[in-house]
């Protein structure tokens, strides 16, 4: 398995601000990897220096099979989206057409055309004058031109609406189904990453927390409920990453060691959100874990509301 | 690349040509009547009829002749208009990021467009300086005072050197200032700095000047349009006489200086001096010192290296800060 | 609302305030010299009655006292043109419009503090100016001509009201800030050309004087030279620009022989050259001395009413338009 991002102890610090810190994390080929984690926590800046936007501080970084550099044949594979849109705002949709195809060795630009036209979106005016969704569909169709062999692409679904939003993932996944693009993208929605995502990168803190395929991580962490009371003994044998107690009940998000022994606590299987939410230190609700493969808890109670059939890890893919 | 740097400012060239082609049209009918008049104003006096000195002859309209001495200012506009934004401009919006994100590298991106506008500049700076000095040869040839600063910095190819460096200037400012406004007002005044020092203080050490020592009595003027630094008097024992500013004077010399044989000699011109007063004063010697009218084209190559050098300096600059800082 | 003016502002007015300081520092330096130099030069002169011209204060001075001609013009292109144009193109005009102050304020406010700055930057440099001038003034007696009429006295003051009114107008309608700047350049340019050399001429009629071709006529004071020269017995003017001899402005065909002994002031004239140069008269149109405050208050006042239209046409625009 080729890896198209490979770090190591990566860096990036602004004078007093140290904006990235020691991250080290793979990407392999093929991936729809979510990148995710609190306002500030460094995902910009990373998806910058993988770009070749900025130069780190420390630490090594592989992209594509080489540093990020100043040569075409680097530069055409790699498409990178900012946050903020940065196109040229008295420029129309088509200018910008023509000047990828100027600027690009690999171009398509019946692509964009087509796309354009599918989502009613004027060629001709100036890009100032779209709105603030067409402005990003109209990003987001010229980076997928340049059909590049990495995409990074910062909160780039944040403008648009939800059915836009669906769409562009399909389009992103169908991309990725044909073959050569992987694809890092940074989102707060985590619902929609859960869509179409299969690796997750999670940055808190200018850290990285987790790096891993989603399958995998999931795998490796279990909710564990059970009565209050002394839990040293599970802190002894897994890693608790977030603990939350009421009087009644203690309810823990571990990383699991090994297996779970201890018959007072219920194991069910975690979800992506609640993943997020406790490694980005957000309480776990008690009652919020709906059972998906293990039994409904003794007592009779239902989860408080139903998981959605798509939601099942396997089926979409 | 190319095309994208068309795209991105072809208002700012289409404005520019507009600019150039009403100045040249208004040049051009001026000076064609100019050079009539002082064709017409030699052939006459060619012709036997005693010849007026033509520096009484009023040459071209006033308002024309404001605008070509405004040409001194023309240099800067294209460093203000063109140059400051070029960078400062796209780092405001943010579109760099744009650009440096296709497959261009920064460096083909920052050439392509940087050479495009120094060529532009090189156009606006040759074509106004072209026309300024066709329209003002009538003149040049009465007059003779091309070489002097101010006629010296419109004519010949300095324009284009300064034009050149303006551009520079501007893009070296908005590159490390990142911003419009701070980048045009750095502009405006590092250039009037520059050409300043320059004018004022560099130019006449570019070659040493000629010094010229003569007899009081007589008259020396430099062939051509030469460039006057100092003149005056110096007395029998060398030293250097005070300037005749309110006093009597004779051939400059100011009566408390005259020789006791010259004291009925009074007021400017007046009356012959006796031979002996002639004898006292062949002791005395007028110079001047003066750069000659044939290095005025030195002077022209070495004020355009300079301000070329400059440039290369500023656009080196400007690479380097681009190509090493984080987009 | 004025505090966030100063806020937004203050590098701006900070940078002009050191500007105008440093050139005050400049011009009383040399300026003072200048005027012990004159003094001591006019005790001099009238000593042995023979004053002749002098060259005062330093030429990189002088050269800077001249360029004051483009001073009212930065604050049209940096105080002017951003004002609103800058808010514009960012969008922070939908910040301020959308707190609790309407758009007459705001707009009141900002243009109202930068019109006061416009007169403190006019009127500062020009005062120093108008001192530094003062010994070359009444050397010269070139204060109304154009050129130093346009860099002494109130005019300056009016130009630099006048730059930032077209300047603040230009951003509004334009809404970006290097075409407004490059049309402020180009509209106070062409106005200032146009009425320093035209209109200019006419705010008052010339007094013409005609004269003996033999004495010549000079006004008193600092007059403003129109046009000169000699007329034919029968009115016509003599074009000034033919080739031959002349005495006294009179071509030699048009005399006698007698006047053909003539050589400039050393010898006095016969008498049938005399009468003949009696035909001729000498004329000079002119603006006496005295209008010179006249004028500098009428081109002000020209000025003050541009800047009030276009000031009105920029909160017309401003308050009509969707923001």
């Amino acid at each position: 398995m080729t890896l198209v991002i490979e770090t190591s102890g990566l860096t990036k610090r602004y004078r007093k601000v140290t904006a990235l810190n020691d991250c080290t994390i793979t990407v392999p080929e093929g991936r729809i990897s979510a990148l995710i984690g609190p306002n500030g926590a460094g995902k910009t800046t990373l998806l910058r220096l993988l770009a070749g936007l900025s130069r780190p501080t420390a630490g090594q970084l592989s992209v594509n099979g080489g540093t990020p550099r100043q040569d075409p044949a680097f530069l055409a594979d790699i498409g990178y989206l900012g946050q903020e849109i940065p196109l040229y705002r008295r420029l129309s949709a088509e200018d910008h057409i023509r000047a990828g195809a100027h600027l690009n060795p690999r171009w398509d630009s019946a692509l964009v055309r087509e796309r354009l036209t599918g989502l009613k979106i004027p060629r001709d005016r100036a890009v100032g004058k779209l709105s603030g969704g067409q402005r990003a569909q109209v990003a987001l169709a010229l980076v997928l031109a340049k059909q590049p062999r990495l995409l990074l692409l910062d909160e780039p679904v944040a403008a648009l609406d939800p059915l836009a939003r669906r769409n562009f993932l399909g389009v992103l996944a169908d991309a990725v189904a044909l073959g050569n693009l992987t694809v890092v993208m940074s989102s707060h929605l985590i619902a929609d990453l859960e869509r179409v995502c299969d690796h997750l990168i999670m940055v808190a803190s200018s850290r990285v927390q987790l790096c891993g395929d989603i399958e995998e991580l999931l795998d490796e962490h279990r909710v564990l409920t059970g009565p209050s009371k002394d839990i040293t003994a599970i802190e002894r044998s897994q890693r608790v990453v977030q603990a939350t107690r009421t009087p009644r009940q203690t309810t823990l998000l571990v990383r699991l060691n090994g297996p779970v022994i201890d018959p007072a606590f219920q194991v069910s299987e975690v979800s992506l959100e609640e993943l997020a939410l406790a490694y980005l230190g957000e309480e776990v609700p008690p009652a919020s874990a709906p059972a998906r493969l293990t039994p409904v808890t003794p007592g009779g109670t239902t989860p408080p509301y139903p998981p959605e059939p798509s939601a099942v890890f396997g089926d979409d893919r | 690349m190319t095309w994208l740097v068309w795209r991105q400012h072809r208002v700012q060239y289409l404005v520019g040509a507009a600019l150039l082609a009403a100045f040249a049209v208004m040049i051009v009918v001026t000076g064609t009547q100019v050079s009539d008049q002082f064709h017409s104003a030699q052939a006459a006096c060619a012709a036997g009829q005693p010849c007026q000195h033509l520096g009484g002859l009023f040459m071209g309209s006033r308002v024309v002749g404001f605008l070509v001495i405004a040409t001194l200012g023309t240099p800067v506009l294209v460093g203000l208009f063109w140059g400051a934004p070029l960078v400062a401009a796209e780092a405001e919006a943010g579109t760099t990021q744009f650009a440096w994100m296709q497959s261009v590298t920064r460096k083909r991106w920052l050439a392509v467009k940087i050479g495009w506008m120094l060529l532009a500049a090189v156009i606006w700076g040759g074509v106004i300086s072209a026309l300024v000095t066709w329209w003002a040869s009538p003149t040049n040839a009465e007059q003779l005072n091309q070489f002097d600063p101010g006629r010296f910095d419109i004519m010949g190819i300095v324009p284009v050197g300064y034009s050149v460096f303006a551009v520079a200037l501007g893009v070296t400012a908005g590159a490390l200032l990142r911003r419009t406004l701070p980048a045009l007002a750095v502009t405006l005044a590092g250039f009037i700095a520059a050409r300043v020092v320059i004018t004022l203080w560099l130019r006449s050490h570019y070659i040493s000047a000629v010094t010229t020592t003569y007899n009081v009595l007589g008259n020396f003027t430099p062939k051509g349009a030469y460039w006057q630094f100092a003149s005056g008097v110096l007395g029998p024992n060398g030293q250097q006489l005070p300037q005749p500013n309110n006093t009597q004077y004779f051939d400059n010399i100011p009566q408390a200086y005259l020789p006791r044989a010259c004291s009925e000699v009074t007021g400017p011109n007046g009356g012959n001096p006796t031979p002996a007063c002639v004898q006292a004063l062949s002791h005395f010697h007028a110079y001047l010192t003066y750069q000659p009218g044939d290095r005025f084209w030195a002077f022209q190559g070495i004020e355009t290296a300079i301000f070329v050098v400059l440039a290369a300096a500023l656009i080196a600059v400007t690479a380097v800060t681009l190509l090493r800082r984080d987009a | 609302m004025t505090w966030l003016v100063w806020r937004q502002y203050r590098l701006q007015f900070v940078l002009g305030a050191a500007l105008l300081a440093a050139f005050a520092v400049l011009i009383v330096i040399t300026g003072v010299q200048a005027a012990n130099q004159w003094h001591a030069a006019q005790a001099a002169c009238a000593a042995s009655h023979g004053c002749q011209n002098l060259f005062l204060g330093s030429h990189a001075v002088g050269f800077l006292v001249i360029s004051t001609l483009g001073a009212p013009v930065l604050v049209g292109l940096f105080w002017g043109a951003p004002l609103v144009a800058a808010e514009s193109e960012v969008g922070t005009t939908h910040f301020a419009w959308m707190q609790s102050v309407t758009r007459k304020r705001w707009l009141a406010v900002k243009v109202g503090w930068m019109l006061l700055a416009a007169v403190v930057w006019g009127g500062v440099i020009t005062a120093l100016v108008t001192w530094w001038e003062g010994p070359n003034n009444a050397q010269q007696l070139d204060a109304f001509n154009t050129g130093r009429f346009d860099i002494t006295g109130i005019v300056p003051v009016a130009y630099s009201v006048f730059a930032l009114a077209l300047g603040i107008a230009a951003g509004a309608l334009l809404r970006r800030v290097l075409p407004a700047m490059a049309v402020t350049l180009a509209g106070f340019i062409v106005v200032r050309g146009v009425i320093a050399f035209w209109l200019r001429h006419h705010y008052l009629s010339p007094v013409t004087v005609y004269h003996s071709v033999i004495r010549s006529f000079t006004p008193p004071g600092s007059y403003w030279s129109l046009a000169s020269g000699v007329l034919f017995p029968n009115g016509q003017p003599i074009d000034q620009n033919t080739n031959g001899n002349v005495l006294d402005g009179v071509p030699v065909n048009y005399l006698p022989a007698s006047c053909n002994q003539v050589s400039r002031g050393a010898f006095t004239p016969p008498p049938s050259c005399t009468q003949a140069l009696a035909h001729f008269r000498g004329f000079l149109t002119y603006q006496p001395a005295d209008r010179f405050w006249t004028f500098q208050g009428i081109e002000t006042g020209i000025f003050l009413f541009l800047a009030a239209v276009l000031i009105a046409v920029t909160a017309v625009t401003l308050l009509r338009r969707d923001a």
